[in-house]
Parts: C-alpha cells; sequence; structure tokens
C-alpha cells in the first residue's frame, strides 16, 4: 500500500477508469455501483490535480521513467485541467441520470464498461503530450463512442453507428498519416519537439493532415455529415456524453496542434473561420427544419462547433495568443449546456412519449421541469447573460472587434439569431397550450432524474459569473507557450 | 546501381498498388477479400524487404490474416442473411442508390487535396532524416530485453502499448454490445479431410505462437504476433465446431479478456514508488515483469481476436424478435 | 533510385486509392476494405520512414507504432463488421 501512496493524480485520472471498466465489464450485475465509485474517484483525482496545479501551474510525468522523446509524458495544465473538470463533472451528473434512463438491464451493463472506457481515453488525451499516443487514445474514444451510439440497438442507431464509425477511422487514419510525416521529418513526436520544429511546407502538409481527421472527428462543416443521425438516435445519456463530452476531444488536440504547430499561412485561419460561419449557418437551418426535438439538439451541436471555430479565427494568425481562450471558453460552455439539454430532452421524450416537436403541445402530459432545464440549457447555447455561453460569445467578438474583423461578428449575430428562432421553435411546444384537448395529465414524478440535466443547466448559467476565475485557470502553465 | 533488388522492389511495389485498385474494382466481393488478403500478404513482404520483421509479422497474421477471416465471415453471414447463400458470385451487399454530382465532385476535390498533401509532406522530407536510434541504442541496456521493438513496445513506449490492448478491450465490449445470440448462421461446412487437417495442425499451431512470443525479447516475434497465431487456434476450434461458445462461458470469456489489460496496468502501477513512476520497472526485475506482462497479453489477445472473430455474446435468446425492440 | 522511395510511393498511391474507396464506395463491406488499405498506406509511410541505408539497422520506434496501429486497426475493423452484420440482420427483418 505504500507504493500508491506515491502516485500522482494525473497516473490516477488515467487507470481509476480503466480499473473501473474493466471491473464493470467482468461484474456486469454491480456495473452501476463499479461505474458510480468510478466516476466519483475519478472526480477526486481530478479535484487534487487542480489543487497541486494552482500551486504548480504545470505537472508532468515521464511514464517508465523514460523522458520524451524516447518515453511518453503525461502533462497537465490550466487548460487541461479545466477540460478534465468538465469531462468528470459532466460524466458524473450524466452518471447519475443514467441509473434512470437506461430501464433495459442489457443497455445499464454494457453502458458502464464502454463510459469508463470512454473517460480513460478523454482523459489520455487532455493528459497526453505525444501525437502517436494521441492517435491511441482517440480510437479508444472512437470504439467507445460508437458502441454508446449504438446502445439503444435500433436500425436508425445502428446505420448512424455504422456510418460514425467510418467517419472516425477515416478521421484516425488521416492524423495517423500526418503523424507518419511528422516523423519523417522531425524524427520525434512529443509535443517539445513541434514546438521547437522550424517550419517547412513538408511539416505543414502533414499539420494540415492531422487537422483534417481531427475536423473529421470533430465535425465541422462540411465534414459533419455523420453527426446529427448519431448523437440524435443515441439513448439519452449516450447523447449527452457523445455531444457534451466526445467532439469537444478532437477540438482540444486542434487546439493544442494549431498553436504548437503555428497554421502557415493567414489563410487557413480565415478558412477554418470560414468553416465555422458555415457550420454556423447550416447546422442552424437544418435546427430550424428538424421534426426531431433529439435531432433539432443535435444539428444544433453542429452549429456550435461552428461557433468555436470561428472563435478561434476571430482575431486572425496573430490574435490566436488570447482567441484559443475564447473558443476554450465556448467549449466548457458548450459542454455543460449541451449534455443537460440532451438529458432533459430524452427526460421529455420519456415523459411525453415521442419527440416530434410540431406534436408536444398535444400532449396531455407536461414535463415541467424537463422543460425548464431544457430552456435554462438554451439560455447558455444562445448566449444570453449571465451564462458561460454569453461570456464565451462576448470574448469572441470583442476580440474580433479590437482585430478589426466585423465579419465575424455578423456571423456570430446571424448564429445567434437563428439560435433564438430554432429553440423557439421547442419553447412554443411548451407554452402552448390551447391545442391541447382534455385536461393535462399528472407527469410520472421527476424528482431524481431531473435532478442532474437541472444541475448542469444551472451550472452553464451560473459559472458565467465565475467567468474570471475560470479564464485566469486556463491560462495557468502558458498553455500555448514555451514548454520546457 | 544496377541493384538486382531494386527491379524486384520496383516489382513488388507496383504490384501492390495494382492489387489495390483490384481490391477496390473487383465486382465480387468474395474476389475483393481474397485479393486483399493478396495484397495484405505482399505488402508483408515488403516490409521485410525494408529490414521490418515484426512489422510484417504482425501485419501478415493479424492486419491479414485475422482481418481476412473477419471479412470473410461478415460476408458469409450477409449472404445468410440475404438468402444468397448459394449464389457464387456476391455483387454489393448494399443496395445502391445513385450520388448526387455535388457529393461527386466535392469527394473527388477532397481525395485531390489529400492525396496532393502527401506528396507535398512525403516529397519534401529530408533522405534519411532523424530518428530515435541514437536514443534507442543508449536505452538498450537497461530495458531488460534484447530485442529493440519489444524493449519499445514493453518499455519506452509501454503506455501506448497498454492502450492499445485497451482498444482490443473496447473492441470486444462493443461487438458484444452490438450482436448477441448463439450463431445462426450455418458455419461453412469444412469437410472431412479439413477438420481432421484442422485437429492435426492445432498444436502445430501452438507451438509456433508460444515460439514467437518466446523470441520477442531477443528476435523478431512478440506478444501480438503471438497471440494472432494462437487466434488462429480459436478460429480453427470455432470453424470446426471443436468448440461452440456456451452462455456459461461469458464469465470465463470476460476474465480472459480483461486479464491482459488487468496485468499490464496493475504492473504498471504496483512498481511505482521510492521515486519511480508508473511503468518504471526496477532494473533488476524488468526482464521477468516484461515477460511475465507478454505471457498475459498473449493469452488476451489470441482470446479476443478468436471472439472478435466469434463475433457476439453467446446469449441464448427466448425469441429473438422480442428483442429487437428494446 | 532506393528501396524506400519506392515503398514511400507505394504506401502514398495505396492510400490515396483507399481515400477514394472510403468516399466513393457504396457498398458496406468494400469501405471496410477501402479503410484497410488506408491503414496500410500509413504503415508504409512510417516503415520507411524508420528504414536506413543498410548496414545500419532501422530505427525501431516505428516499427513498433506500426504494430500498435495494425492492433487498433483489426479492433476497429471488427466493431465495423459487426455493425454492418447487425444493420443486415435489423434491414432483413424490416423487410419481412
Amino acid at each position: 500500500m505504500n507504493n500508491l501512496m506515491s502516485l500522482d493524480p494525473m497516473t490516477l485520472a488515467l487507470f481509476l477508469p480503466l480499473f473501473g471498466a474493466m471491473a464493470a465489464f467482468i461484474a456486469p450485475r454491480a456495473a452501476s455501483v463499479i461505474g458510480l465509485a468510478t466516476v466519483l474517484a475519478n472526480l477526486g483525482a481530478v479535484g487534487w490535480l487542480a489543487f497541486e496545479i494552482r500551486a504548480a501551474a504545470e505537472l508532468i510525468t515521464p511514464l517508465g521513467g523514460w523522458a520524451p522523446p524516447l518515453g511518453i509524458a503525461l502533462r497537465a495544465d490550466g487548460l487541461s485541467v479545466a477540460m478534465l473538470a468538465l469531462t468528470g463533472a459532466v460524466g458524473l451528473l450524466v452518471s447519475f441520470s443514467a441509473l434512470d434512463a437506461l430501464r433495459d438491464a442489457r443497455q445499464r451493463q454494457y453502458f458502464w464498461p464502454l463510459w469508463l472506457l470512454l473517460l480513460t481515453g478523454l482523459n489520455g488525451v487532455y493528459l497526453g503530450t505525444d501525437i502517436f499516443n494521441l492517435y491511441v487514445m482517440i480510437e479508444v474514444i472512437a470504439l467507445a463512442a460508437v458502441g454508446l451510439t449504438v446502445l439503444s440497438g435500433t436500425r436508425e442507431a445502428v446505420r448512424a453507428g455504422l456510418e460514425y464509425m467510418y467517419a472516425s477511422i477515416l478521421g484516425a487514419l488521416l492524423f495517423l498519416m500526418g503523424v507518419g510525416f511528422v516523423y519523417l521529418q522531425l524524427g520525434r513526436l512529443d509535443f517539445a519537439g513541434l514546438i521547437a520544429a522550424t517550419p517547412s511546407a513538408a511539416l505543414s502538409a502533414a499539420l494540415a493532415l492531422m487537422v483534417v481527421g481531427l475536423l473529421l472527428k470533430t465535425a465541422l462543416f462540411p465534414l459533419h455529415f455523420w453527426l446529427p443521425a448519431a448523437h440524435a438516435n443515441a439513448t439519452a445519456p449516450a447523447s449527452a456524453l457523445l455531444s457534451g463530452l466526445v467532439v469537444k476531444a478532437a477540438l482540444y488536440i486542434f487546439l493544442r496542434l494549431s498553436t504548437y504547430m503555428p497554421l502557415p499561412d493567414e489563410i487557413l485561419v480565415t478558412l477554418l473561420g470560414a468553416l465555422g460561419a458555415g457550420a454556423l449557418l447550416w447546422g442552424s437551418v437544418q435546427a430550424l427544419r428538424a421534426e426531431r426535438l433529439k435531432l433539432l439538439v443535435a444539428w444544433s451541436t453542429v452549429a456550435q462547433i461552428g461557433l468555436i471555430f470561428i472563435a478561434f479565427a476571430r482575431a486572425g494568425q496573430v490574435g490566436l495568443v488570447e482567441s484559443w481562450k475564447a473558443a476554450a471558453l465556448l467549449i466548457l460552455a458548450h459542454g455543460i449546456a449541451k449534455s443537460a439539454m440532451f438529458l432533459a430532452a430524452g427526460r421529455i421524450k420519456d415523459e411525453v412519449g415521442h419527440d416530434i416537436i410540431r406534436d408536444l403541445d398535444r400532449s396531455a402530459i407536461r414535463p415541467t421541469l424537463a422543460q425548464f432545464t431544457f430552456a435554462l440549457a438554451a439560455i447558455s447555447l444562445i448566449g444570453l447573460p449571465p451564462s458561460l455561453g454569453f461570456i464565451g460569445k462576448w470574448s469572441l467578438m470583442e476580440g474580433a472587434l479590437q482585430a478589426g474583423y466585423w465579419h465575424w461578428v455578423v456571423a456570430t449575430m446571424v448564429g445567434t439569431l437563428l439560435s433564438v428562432a430554432y429553440f423557439s421553435r421547442v419553447f412554443a411546444g411548451f407554452l402552448r397550450f390551447d391545442r391541447m384537448q382534455g385536461a393535462l395529465a399528472e407527469h410520472k414524478g421527476w424528482a431524481l432524474a431531473d435532478l442532474a440535466p437541472l444541475t448542469l443547466a444551472l451550472a452553464a448559467i451560473s459559472l458565467g459569473l465565475m467567468a474570471a476565475p475560470i479564464l485566469s485557470f486556463i491560462e495557468l502553465g502558458y498553455p500555448f507557450g514555451a514548454m520546457p | 546501381m544496377t541493384d538486382p533488388l531494386i527491379l524486384f522492389d520496383l516489382l513488388l511495389g507496383v504490384s501492390v498498388v495494382a492489387l489495390a485498385v483490384a481490391v477496390m474494382g473487383a465486382r465480387d466481393l468474395f474476389a475483393a477479400i481474397v485479393l486483399f488478403v493478396i495484397f495484405g500478404l505482399l505488402s508483408a513482404l515488403a516490409w521485410a524487404r525494408l529490414s521490418a520483421p515484426d512489422v510484417a509479422l504482425a501485419e501478415a497474421a493479424i492486419g491479414t490474416g485475422v482481418t481476412g477471416a473477419l471479412l470473410l465471415k461478415t460476408l458469409h453471414h450477409l449472404r445468410y442473411v440475404t438468402g444468397q447463400l448459394d449464389q457464387f458470385a456476391a455483387p454489393g451487399m448494399t443496395p445502391a442508390e445513385p450520388v448526387p454530382m455535388g457529393v461527386i465532385a466535392a469527394n473527388a476535390a477532397f481525395c485531390g487535396l489529400i492525396t496532393l498533401g502527401l506528396a507535398v509532406a512525403y516529397l519534401g522530407a529530408p533522405q534519411g532524416g532523424p530518428g530515435f536510434d541514437a536514443l534507442v541504442a543508449e536505452a538498450m541496456p537497461q530495458s531488460g530485453v534484447e530485442h529493440p521493438v519489444t524493449a519499445v513496445l514493453l518499455n519506452f513506449r509501454a503506455y501506448d502499448t497498454l492502450m492499445e490492448v485497451v482498444v482490443l478491450l473496447a473492441a470486444v465490449i462493443a461487438v458484444w454490445q452490438i450482436e448477441r445470440g448463439l450463431s445462426d448462421a450455418p458455419s461453412p461446412d469444412l469437410g472431412q479431410v479439413w477438420q481432421g487437417f484442422a485437429r492435426l495442425a492445432l498444436p502445430a499451431i501452438v507451438v509456433v505462437g508460444t515460439y514467437l512470443l518466446w523470441k520477442g525479447s531477443e528476435a523478431p516475434g512478440g506478444a501480438f504476433q503471438g497471440g494472432a497465431v494462437l487466434a488462429a487456434v480459436g478460429l480453427l476450434l470455432l470453424l470446426s465446431r471443436a468448440y461452440v461458445p456456451r452462455p456459461a462461458h461469458r464469465g470465463a470469456a470476460r476474465l480472459l479478456f480483461v486479464l491482459g489489460t488487468g496485468a499490464f496496468a496493475a504492473v504498471a502501477l504496483l512498481v511505482t514508488g521510492g521515486g519511480r513512476v508508473a511503468f518504471q520497472y526496477p532494473p533488476d526485475q524488468a526482464k521477468t515483469l516484461i515477460l511475465l506482462i507478454e505471457g498475459l497479453v498473449t493469452i488476451s489477445i489470441a482470446v479476443t481476436l478468436a471472439a472478435l472473430f466469434h463475433g457476439r455474446e453467446p446469449v441464448a435468446l427466448p425469441s429473438r424478435r422480442d428483442h429487437h425492440d428494446t | 533510385m532506393t528501396p524506400d522511395l519506392i515503398y514511400g510511393l507505394t504506401g502514398i498511391a495505396v492510400f490515396a486509392i483507399g481515400l477514394v474507396g472510403a468516399l466513393c464506395a457504396q457498398d458496406r463491406l468494400r469501405r471496410v476494405l477501402a479503410l484497410k488499405l488506408c491503414s496500410v498506406g500509413a504503415g508504409f509511410i512510417l516503415v520507411v520512414a524508420a528504414w536506413r541505408e543498410p548496414p545500419a539497422s532501422p530505427d525501431p520506434v516505428p516499427h513498433a507504432l506500426v504494430i500498435t496501429g495494425i492492433v487498433v486497426m483489426v479492433s476497429a475493423t471488427a466493431v465495423a463488421l459487426a455493425l454492418i452484420r447487425r444493420l443486415q440482420t435489423l434491414e432483413a427483418e424490416a423487410d419481412e
């Protein structure tokens, strides 16, 4: 036991979910208990890590005692801890809601090992410093995420899961090809090697391959084709994990890479912003046209990912020193609010029996608390004050205006108006009672199942008030400055 | 510069590319899979020629052998489900829908851009660029094994390798979740001669697999190649119906799936302490620990690959219809 | 001309063929084959990058990476194929 005392929190954050996943798989009957205990312990490890990072700003553990580039090091700084905390906290609340939402014994039995493996992969990405290791991690994430996508077992879910699998494998292989070329160029694969590298056309091409793979995984327009069906047809807890957490892993790697190996040309930054604007418009238009609530929420993810890329590009190449913070804030805001929204949508679907938007106001059952949660989450996603989404959008527009890039401000405004429009379609269904024939029926109780999404939605709103400490925390360890 | 081997290289390279085109172009899916297997074996040969015998072994055994078996099994299942089991030719299984011109143009542009990127990245690279050669050579004496690739896999970059067996574990969990039930498609009839051959071949394959594993510490070979060869035993057992998975076997199967990952992760954690971090084996025990990990990982890989081939959780379903609506 | 150039170009060609197939093939099984071609193409690049003019011995690290990549790919392939089988069964039942 003495040995274990010398463990560091980063190693714990990797191994706890891994052992939890194995235990939950071996003992299916105890899977829920093991799963909850693991997720709690993981959050504890992340809390410990956050405590250490506040003091030390960064932590590095060279695994096996071999220093990079030969070995692989784990590294944590403010940004990675923020992502770990997002994953741990959202994961915990989604886990609670899964206790209620997954009624089928078989779904429960497989949800836990898959979700804990997903957690292992996500934590591994946020602590990773080696691009090949990141490739393996995104594959762990991909396989677990596809397993979660098809958990419901319906034909639509399996079809969407297969498309997701194809896109995932292709994205990972493009990334791997880029890794191969980076090795060919530099002879090393660690982040420090990327920072020290002298830019060249060949290195940029390698970076471009990796970035395209990541864009496919994070579903940036026009590579988003697989996302809506996959996220809309999964069971509610799985949708919340996929939309809230999984797409963020590829986004995070993109943020790191694009600043360690700067994009060679201003045009490419603008191109990414333009794709983001395309995603914002196209995703919003599709959300306006969606007939089902969960599909609307899934399309809104496509739009919001576009917004994150606009934040990334808001002030061009030179502005990246600050722009990544706006993007990171939006990533956190979207992760919390979108998981709340998917859980609430799942609750609404459970209570009403369907999620066809047009007929929501015909239902005799009013799942009030879930509707309230949905509205709160929408406030953060639309970006009304004081939510975290508001702070993110504000910082996006402020930076864009300072740099004189007013077109990004216009795109953001249009996107915001469209998001008001598509969410209003849902609110109209909640608020109109005149199309209801007969008396309202009692809904089936909501105490525990609604608690998790409500907590998440409230967090999405109230964390906006804590934006200043969050911002100063993610800067710890100079995530995008020099790395020793 | 008239090295006759260069001619061989040219011929092999052209054949590999031609086979890749043929795999994509072949009308018949069965033919495409067979061409793919030949393609994989020739690629492995090319890698052996590039002094990468470990990689060549892994590609031949896992990338080509196991993957080919998986593909053929799936094709067999698809033909059974669509009632085409008796037909020799297997044209596309998925109903073809016309693709809009816009999508074709976008795809073509995407492929063109990526290939351009590949060419720029490759041709712009320095010849005989830098690498880990010196670092590995320097660290080898402390690694506990004599074969550099094994040292990288199980010591220097053991974290990657742990996560790789985690990927394998995630795959078998996902596959069990996706498909369940006792096998409904009849397995292909092996015939008496083949069954006899399978029984005779089993001990030989076990010996080869164990030998590969054992050699891994000093010569090409190791857990992954050995595991794949042992998995072939499992495939033969499954195909010849010498072993039929039963619901009651699931507990043991789960234990065997996680055995390698669990042992690997446990060793990685237990060696910490006294200033050592995870995966940092004490130098005097490094060889023992690496061999222990390799042995257990080999067992898990073999069982997992065989289970991936079987492709479903063996559950007795009361009625097939009832379950699909859940 | 050296072996690494020949096989490097081979790898790029194979990856590109796989890429076209993955995007354009209609058949589900063939798309899996296409992705597998891409992975072999990526393997070629890493093996070529590790190669050193004999008698120098190659860099073992990329070899280890390719072995990892092969195992990762067979896992992903197995899951994709399981999905294909399941989907075909579900579709066949819906048609009945």
